[in-house]
Order: structure tokens, then sequence, then C-alpha cells
């Protein structure tokens, strides 16, 4: 399977004029074309701006300090503002968190969708209507004919989601972002727009990265995941020994902590101790290791390598190593990868 | 909607009606009647005057005559600029107050506006920092002082600008300023902070997500939004300073009713004093009764007749 | 979670860490109150430090000033009027200097700049524009031709003593006597100004107190009670918020009619409060649905005690911010009332009087009028910037980082 993107050591820095916050950390992954990756993690953890960081989004005082983005061969990095416009909205779309704000309260959501149509098409006005009646009809939204008219807060919150996923896949993108697109809706309606993603991804055709907090929203669509904390990667596998097997404490703990049970077996709640690292002042070891059951010394002075689990599963933890404790579940890997 | 235009119509009526009862009952609430002199007038004198002005009804008769005199447009005599009744002063102030005025409005909007967002566009550059400066100095800096510095540095030194009265167009840079510096430092603060919250809003990023121009971005998506609390503040201001201000038109010996209720304020002439106060808020009320209409068709919320915040 | 230790040569590197150890390593974000966070922002704030230094200083300049001033603001000396803060002298004698007011006073000065005496005025030859003064039995012959003609080629006025003729003036000097000159009535502009700055700080402090009082009980009480309580007390702010109040606080000026300090107190203080009765209430809707207050309402706490303890102290930082915005204000419209006649009457005088006094000068004494207007942009200046700076340090939004 080729790859639709590939990031390479990225490392993006708020330089704020209280010090510099480093929210992603030399970060490296890769999406198979065709594939839905989750990104997971706590608030602070660095999952958002990766996303932004792939759209070229990161607002003043944030840089992409370090590292590559390739989009099927394109460095995104590499783009200027004009280049990059003719991705955004256009081969790669990003679905936001909060449906209530990330809308124009001010413009009918048909002007909006026109809007975008004709930003990256030759259709003229007419064209752009119909197209945008299309899309609201593919998203689920009844009687498009006079809901185009409406402005946004004539919709309900899911209805506004959808009308901004219409937006998002309005010139069919090769790869969608989805920002915690489920958070902020109501459950019975998260659900539904989970399913209504899987099902537009499948008809036109797209790669996915779903960025959320909520494991449980990753094994409903997810076949990848990348667990992040710390504005560093823990762990990456896919989602079968993710949850079957999690290789690193920090997603031991993530399942622990979750109220639904995805791994079937009834369990007390265990909330992890303590709270996410400063990240104007992070750690230098481990970003999780003053939190972790199982820190050792090493973990307080050096990040672990990513060690190869097996072929879809890789965790960033010196417990992997040949030299740490055994701790039950872990698997001992030879040698150091990546 | 035409249910929330007759709404704010009845409300403004309404809200007249008590400014003209209170002004009425405030000012016959005043020790002595408006004949009192330092050197009495004889008494019979007095009664003739108060006959004539109908001062010698009961007070709620001389209300209700009253009422019926504002219903009617009338706002009743000068009791100090015999034979001149308050009609008569409105008329020959209100033009040139209104010239000053619209001058010094589109002084606002035609610079106040732009500075304000360029101003937020590039913040913390230099252009940032120079409008805030001249914009805080603006908002500190009194009319009045405005008004004499521009007299004794511009034009008591370049004799083509007149220095007073409104003989020629060049005339008006004065008055303009002294009235706009405050209300145009003031819109370009205001319009450079609307567009930077609103810039920093979610849909703004959505619109760049969605791969727009950057000329659509602030253009379109940005400009509409942070206008909403410009425009609030623009439609009461429009009213106040298209009524004149006292102290601008005394400094640039402006004939308007700014200066003519100063006088009268100065020579205790009650009647051209409630006159112009009723005038001036009924204008006032009008203005921002305008404003808001106009409003509601920009804002699409507010026409399900309900304001969005305060 | 159960853990197996493995007998092997342990690598220090991967023993096990101790909890209180690695807790030393969690980042410990120090936790601030809400004062010392907001104190800690407008400390880093420079533009809101200039602001409070400014204010300090004018407050001080106000309340101590006076003391150390030889006059009193009512003090006239007839002999020094208009005299401004620094001129130019002509050398009569070795020590004698003289200087040419603008009203044609020839006024007595020595080298330093302190004022000694007026001279007084012999003959007056307005035809020729020579006029002559008595200096110790002397005449001094002041020909002031050159200073009506357009090109005097440098040369001002002409003054001679004793035959000896100076066609340029020695030196310019600051007034020693009085730094800031002197007004129509000789009295000592510095003086005035310092009393002014207690007359005009005095109106804008205690009318914003008034404003505060009744704006925050209003506020509260409307926000608190609800229902219909809060219907009739917002419809009241409503009509008296589309009332022009420029032209209440003058009504109120006349109707009251005795310039005095109380009158623009009480007048202020009474009409300015809508604002801050809105913000409070606004305030109270959001803070009275918190869980404390619901506890304390629910315990049998009474209504002004929940107030008065509750919300108001959590109220606490927009109301600072709207006060620090008040204060200017109440400044600039005592300053616009003095200006159009209705301020304190004489001789007090306010900036706004002092300047509204300066207004027929200010072509031949304009230092008359800068002097209170400077006085009154920075003190809105100062209050400007400290109450911008407030408002960001108190904003709960901009809190983080």
């Amino acid at each position: 399977m080729s790859k639709i993107l590939e990031v390479k050591n990225l490392r993006t820095t708020f330089f704020t004029h209280l010090g510099e916050v480093q929210a992603v950390r030399g970060i490296s992954f890769d999406l198979d074309e065709g594939g839905i990756l989750g990104i997971v993690g706590e608030s602070g953890s660095g999952k958002s701006v990766t996303s932004l960081s792939i759209m070229g989004l990161v607002d003043e005082p944030g840089k992409i300090v370090e590292g590559e983005i390739f989009f099927q061969g394109t460095d995104l990095t590499k783009l200027d503002h004009k280049d990059m416009m003719q991705f955004r909205g256009n081969e790669i779309s990003m679905i936001f968190q909060d449906p209530m704000t990330s809308i124009n309260p001010a413009f009918t959501i048909g002007n909006q969708l026109r809007e975008v149509i004709m930003a990256h098409s030759d259709l003229n006005k007419d064209q752009a209507h119909e197209r945008a009646l299309e899309l609201l009809k593919m998203v689920g939204i009844p009687d498009p004919e006079s809901r185009i008219k409406n402005f946004p807060y004539q919709f309900s919150g899911g209805m506004r989601q959808r009308a901004l996923i219409a937006m998002a896949i309005a010139n069919n993108p090769k790869l969608l972002i989805a920002d915690e697109p489920t958070t902020a809706l109501d459950v019975t309606i998260q659900a539904q727009i989970l399913e209504l993603m899987r099902d537009l991804k499948d008809k036109i055709n797209s790669s996915v990265i779903l960025i959320t907090h909520d494991l449980g929203v990753i094994s409903e669509i997810c076949d990848k995941v990348i667990v992040m904390y710390g504005g560093m990667i823990m762990e990456k596998a896919d989602i079968k020994n993710l949850f079957a097997h999690p290789q690193h404490p920090y997603t031991r703990g993530l399942l622990l902590s979750i109220p639904t049970n995805v791994t079937g077996k009834k369990k007390r709640l265990i909330p992890i101790e303590g709270s996410p690292p400063d990240l104007m002042d992070p750690p230098s070891g481990c970003p999780f290791s003053p939190r972790c059951p199982h820190a050792m010394e090493i973990c307080l002075k050096k990040a672990a390598p990513l060690f190869k689990i097996s072929e879809t599963q890789e965790a960033s933890c010196w417990l992997h190593h040949q030299d740490a404790p055994e701790v039950s579940g872990m698997v001992k890997v030879e040698g150091e990868q990546s | 909607m035409i249910g929330y235009y007759l709404k704010r119509i009845v409300s403004a009526l309404f809200t007249l009606f008590i400014i003209a009862t209170l002004t009425f009952f405030m000012m016959r609430a005043i020790p002595g009647g408006p004949f009192t002199r330092e050197k009495p007038l004889p008494p019979q004198i007095i009664a003739q005057l108060n006959a004539k002005y109908n001062l010698d009804d009961p007070v709620i008769v001389q209300y209700f005559n009253y009422m019926k005199g504002i219903a009617t447009f009338d706002l009743g005599p000068s009791f100090k600029e015999l034979g001149l009744t308050v009609n008569d002063l409105i008329r020959q102030g209100f033009p040139g107050s209104m010239k000053v005025g619209f001058v010094a409005v589109m002084f606002i909007i035609l610079f106040g506006i732009p500075l304000g967002i360029i101003s937020a566009l590039k913040q913390n550059k230099a252009i940032d920092h120079v409008v805030m400066v001249m914009a805080t100095i603006g908002v500190t800096v009194p009319s009045f002082v405005v008004a004499t510095l521009y007299i004794y540095f511009i034009s008591s030194r370049i004799s083509w600008i007149p220095i007073t009265g409104l003989s020629n167009p060049l005339a008006y840079i004065g008055p303009a300023i002294a009235l706009s510096g405050y209300s145009l430092s003031y819109v370009a603060r205001l319009t450079r902070s609307s567009m930077l919250e609103v810039l920093r809003q979610d849909y703004i990023r959505t619109a760049r997500a969605n791969g727009l121009s950057e000329f659509r971005v602030i253009g379109k998506h940005a400009l509409k939004n942070a206008m909403i609390p410009v425009i609030t503040y623009v439609g009461p201001m429009i009213a106040a300073i298209l009524t004149g201000s006292f102290v601008v038109e005394r400094i640039f010996s402006i004939n308007g009713i700014g200066r003519y209720f100063v006088e009268s304020v100065n020579n205790r002439d009650y009647t051209v004093i409630i006159g112009m106060t009723v005038f001036y808020s009924a204008l006032y009320i009008v203005m921002v009764l305008l404003v808001d209409i106009g409003y509601s068709l920009i804002d699409p919320r507010i026409k399900l007749g309900r304001k969005s915040g305060d | 979670m159960a853990e197996r230790v493995v007998t092997r040569m342990r690598n220090p590197d991967f023993e096990l860490v101790e909890s209180s150890k690695k807790m030393n390593k969690e980042q410990t974000r120090r936790s601030l109150t809400y004062w010392k966070d907001a104190w800690r922002r407008l400390k880093n704030n420079r533009l809101a430090m200039v602001g409070l230094a400014g204010v300090i200083l004018i407050i001080l300049f106000g309340v101590i000033g006076p003391w150390f001033s030889p006059y009193s603001y009512s003090d006239q000396d007839n002999r020094f009027t208009n005299i401004p803060p620094r001129f130019e002298i002509y050398a009569i004698a070795d020590d004698g200097y003289v200087f040419l007011s603008s009203q044609y006073n020839l006024i007595l000065v020595n080298e330093k700049g302190e004022l000694l005496d007026k001279l007084v005025r012999t003959n007056m030859d307005a035809i020729n524009k020579i006029y002559t003064y008595d200096y110790e039995g002397e005449e001094i012959e002041v020909d002031f031709k050159n200073r009506l003609l357009e090109d005097d080629g440098g040369v001002d006025i002409k003054v001679t003593y004793k035959n000896v003729t100076s066609i340029y003036p020695t030196k310019t000097v600051s007034n020693k006597t009085f730094p800031w000159g002197t007004d129509n009535l000789g009295r000592d502009m510095l003086t005035r100004i310092m009393f002014g700055a207690r007359i005009s700080l005095t109106v804008a402090f205690v009318a914003t107190l008034v404003n505060l009082i009744i704006g925050v009980t209003y506020g509260a009480i409307s926000g608190l009670e609800g229902g219909t309580a809060d219907d009739i007390m917002m419809r009241s702010v409503d009509v008296i918020n589309s009332i022009p109040l420029v032209l209440y606080v003058i009504l109120l000026m006349v109707i009251i009619d005795d310039q005095g300090l109380w009158t623009i107190i009480i007048t202020l203080g009474s009409v300015y409060w809508v604002g801050m009765a809105r913000l409070v209430r606004g305030q109270v809707l959001g803070l009275k649905e918190q869980e404390y207050v619901l506890a304390a309402r629910t315990i049998g706490v009474s209504k002004a005690k929940i107030i008065s303890k509750h919300l108001i102290p959590n109220a606490m930082g927009p109301i600072i911010v709207s006060m620090t915005m008040m204060i200017p204000s109440a400044v600039f419209t005592e300053a616009f009332l003095s200006f159009i006649g209705l301020g304190v009457s004489a001789p007090m005088a306010s900036w706004g009087t002092l300047a509204n006094d300066a207004l027929a000068g200010l072509s031949t004494y304009p230092y008359q009028l800068f002097a209170p207007s400077i006085a009154i942009a920075l003190t809105m200046l100062s209050f400007n910037f400290l109450g911008d700076g407030l408002r960001s340090a108190l904003d709960p939004r901009l809190r983080k980082g």
C-alpha cells in the first residue's frame, strides 16, 4: 500500500512571551492510502498541533521548527502560502472540534459552501449551488433546498457539524483530518457523525486522520492508532494490538481509565495519577515518567526510542529494553529500533 | 420582524415621553420662576409675564399644554431671546451642527475603521504601535484642547485656513477634527480589538482550512463579524456627533444648536434648555432607532427579535 | 500491577525510582491566587506600570504638592500678571535685568529668573511705539517698533537705560518665582494646577465611588432577584441608557444651581451608574448559578450576605476594571462641564475651569491653556493605560500562559 502522508521528525514550537512551548517534539508517522489513523491523547498532548501543522495552520507565535511532512511526495512544510492554499480544502480538508464556533455566523450555509466549492473549481455560482445541494444531501441534511438558505444559528450542533463536513468534502479531498469531530456533540449524534464519516470516506475514496481523546471513538472506526503524550509518540499500533496488549504504561493507563469497557472485562476505573507535563519546561526524559508506575532512572534522563514489538506495534518505553525489570505484559525486544 | 420594529418604535416613543415629563418637572422644581432677576422685577410685571406665557395656570395644565406642544413639534418661546421661539433657534442652529457633524462622521468612518483594521492585521508591528499610540492620545485629549491647539498651531498661523465660522470648506477641518478626535480614536481601537478577537475565532481557522485566500478570509469572513460591535458603537455616536458638540461650536464660533444650548444654560433660559434637551433626546433616540433597524439587517440573529448580547 | 524482579546483573539506569523522587520531576505549576496572578501579569505589562506610576504621581501632585508651594490657589500678585514660564531678559545694569511682558509691563528680574518687581510706566508713546519706565529714578526706554514688523532682523525690542541700548536679549531664563507662570490675576499657575488636581480628582474619585455603590447594589439586586423585579429594573436602565446623559448632567447642574464641588459630584454620581449596574447584573447572573451560591442559599444565608460575601468578591475583577475606566471619564466630564461654565466657582478651579479661563487669552498666553490641558491628558492617559493593563490582567479568558 502506498503512503499518502509521511510525517518525519516533526517539531512544532510556540514562541510565547513567557517562553517556548514545545507542543510537538519530533514525531514521525505515516498514513496508508485509504487508511483511518487515530491519534489519541489527552489535552495538551500535541495531537491538535500535529494536525494544524499538516494543514499549515499553526498560528503565530507557533512555528514548525523541524521536520518534513510529505503529502503524496510533496513536502508541505516547504510550500509558500499561495501553494498551500491549493491543498487546503481541496486535497486536504479538516473538520474541527466545535461546530458551534467553527462556522461563520454571519453568512448562510449555502454562501459558505459555494465559496469553498468555487475556490477550488471552475464552477459558476449556479453550478456551485447545485453541488452544494448535493453535498448537503450527502451529509444527511433533510430538505436541503430550504436549509441551504439558513444561517448557522438556525442549525443544531449536529446539523452544523454535518454542514462543516459537507464543506470539508466539497472538493473530494484525498486526506480528511478530523480534530475531535464528535467531542462537542451529544452521544447519540456522535455515533451518527462517525458513521457518516466512515461512509463518506469510502464514497469519496479518501484517507482519514481522526484526532480524539476518546479511545471508544478510536475503537469504532480506526485501523491504526498513535498514542501521544507530552508532544511525543508513546505507542503506534494497529487497533487490535493496542486494545489487546498495550505496550506502553501510558496506553495501559488510558485503557484502564475509560468508562466504556472496550476490553470486554469489568473493572474499576483507575485514574492516571498526576497531571500532564508543562510543555514550557518538559521533563528531559520520557514525558510520562513523572506519572509512570514503572519509572526507572533512565526514564528521567532520556526518552526511550520506539521499540519495535511486532510488525504492527511500536512503543517508546524503556521497559522493552533487555536490562529493564520484568513487568507483566511488557515484551522485551532485542536491540533498539528506530 | 415587523413586530420587532414596532416594539422598538413604541419603546422609543415611551422613552421620549418620559424624558419630556422628567425635564418638565425638573425645570418646574427650580426655586423662583423664570423671571427671577438679581434686581427683582415689580410684581405686576411678573404677573403680566406669567399670564403671557400661561405660567399662572396650575402646573398640571401647563404640563398638558407643554406635552401638546411637543406632540405638534412646538417647543415654545424663549424667555430671554425675546421674539424668538425654541423652534426658531433650532432652525437657525441645526444646519450648522449637521454639516460639521457630517464631516466629522465621515472622518471617523473613513479613517477610524481602516486604521483599526490595518492595526489589527499588523499587530505588534511598527504601524500598529503608531496607530495605537495616536489613538490612545486621541481618546485622552479632550476636544476643547484639540480645538484650541488646532487654532493656536494651525489656523492662526496659516492664513488661508479660517479660524472661526464655516465660511469655506477648509473651515470644516478644525471643528471636524476636534469633534471626531475622540470617536475616531475610539473606533480605531474598537475595530482593532474586535478584528483581533474575530481573527482568533474558530470559523476563521475553518475558512483558512478550506483554502480560501487571505483576502477573502479577512475581507469577507472576518470583516463582517468584526464590524458588528463597531456598528453598535457608531450608531449612538453618530447621533451624538450630528447633534453637534457644545464645546466645539463654542470655540469655533459656529452657529449650531450646541452653542445655543450652552448659551441658554449660561443665561438660564429655561424654555430653551427644556426644548433643546427634548429635541436632542428625540434626535438621539431616532438615530439610535434607525441604526438599530439597520443593524438588524446586518446581524441575522436579530431578526428573531432578540439582541445578541448587550 | 504485579511486578516480578529478575535476578540478573542490574544496570543502574534501569533501577525503578521511588515515587517521591519522580514527583519532584513532575511539573509543579506554581499555584497562584487570582489576585497574585493578576498582579504578576500587571507587573509584566510595561504600559500598565507606566500608567500606575502616572496615577500615583498625579495623586501625590494634588495631595502633597500644595504643601510645598509658597502660594495658595487664590493668592494674587497684581504686579506679576500673565507672566510666562520662560522669558527673554535684557540687561540694564550690572545685576539688573528686565523682561517685557505681553501686556507691556516691564518686570525687573535677576539673572536667575526670579521676579523682583514691576517697574512703573511713566510714559506711553503709542505713535512711536516707545514706552518709558522708571527704574530707581532713571528712565528705561522700550522701543518695540520692530516687534510689529514682519522682517525684524532678529530684533524684537530695544531697551535703553542710561543711554546704553540693548538690542538683543541677554538670555532666555526660566521663571523661578512662578515655574509655570501666572494667570491674568497674577496667581501661580503651578499652585492652581495642583489645587485643580485636588478638585478634579476628588470629583472623579467620589463620583466614581457613588456610581460604584449605586451601580453595584442595583445590578446585584437585579441579577439576584431575577424575574419581574429584574425585568422592571433593567427596563428602567434601558430607558435611562437611551437618554443622552450629558444633557441630564447639564440640566441637573442648572437646577441645583450651586456651583460647589458637591453639586458636580452628586450630579455625575447619580447619572453614570447605569453601565456599572449592567455589568454587575451580568456577572451576578453568571455567578448565582454556581454551586457555592446555591449552597449558601439552601442553608438560608440572607440575600444581602450572599451579595456581599459571594457575588461581589467574585465579580471584583470586571468591577475594578470598569472603575479604573470611569475615573478618567469623570475627569473628562468634569472638565467639560467646567469648560462650558458649569464647574466649581471662583476662586477655586478645576482643570476644566483653568482651561476655560485660558481660552480668551490663547493666542497671547498659550501656556495658561497648555498646563491644564496636559494635566488632563496625562491623567486620562495614565488611567487608561492602567485600566487596559488591569483588563488584560484580570480577564479570565487571557489567564492561560
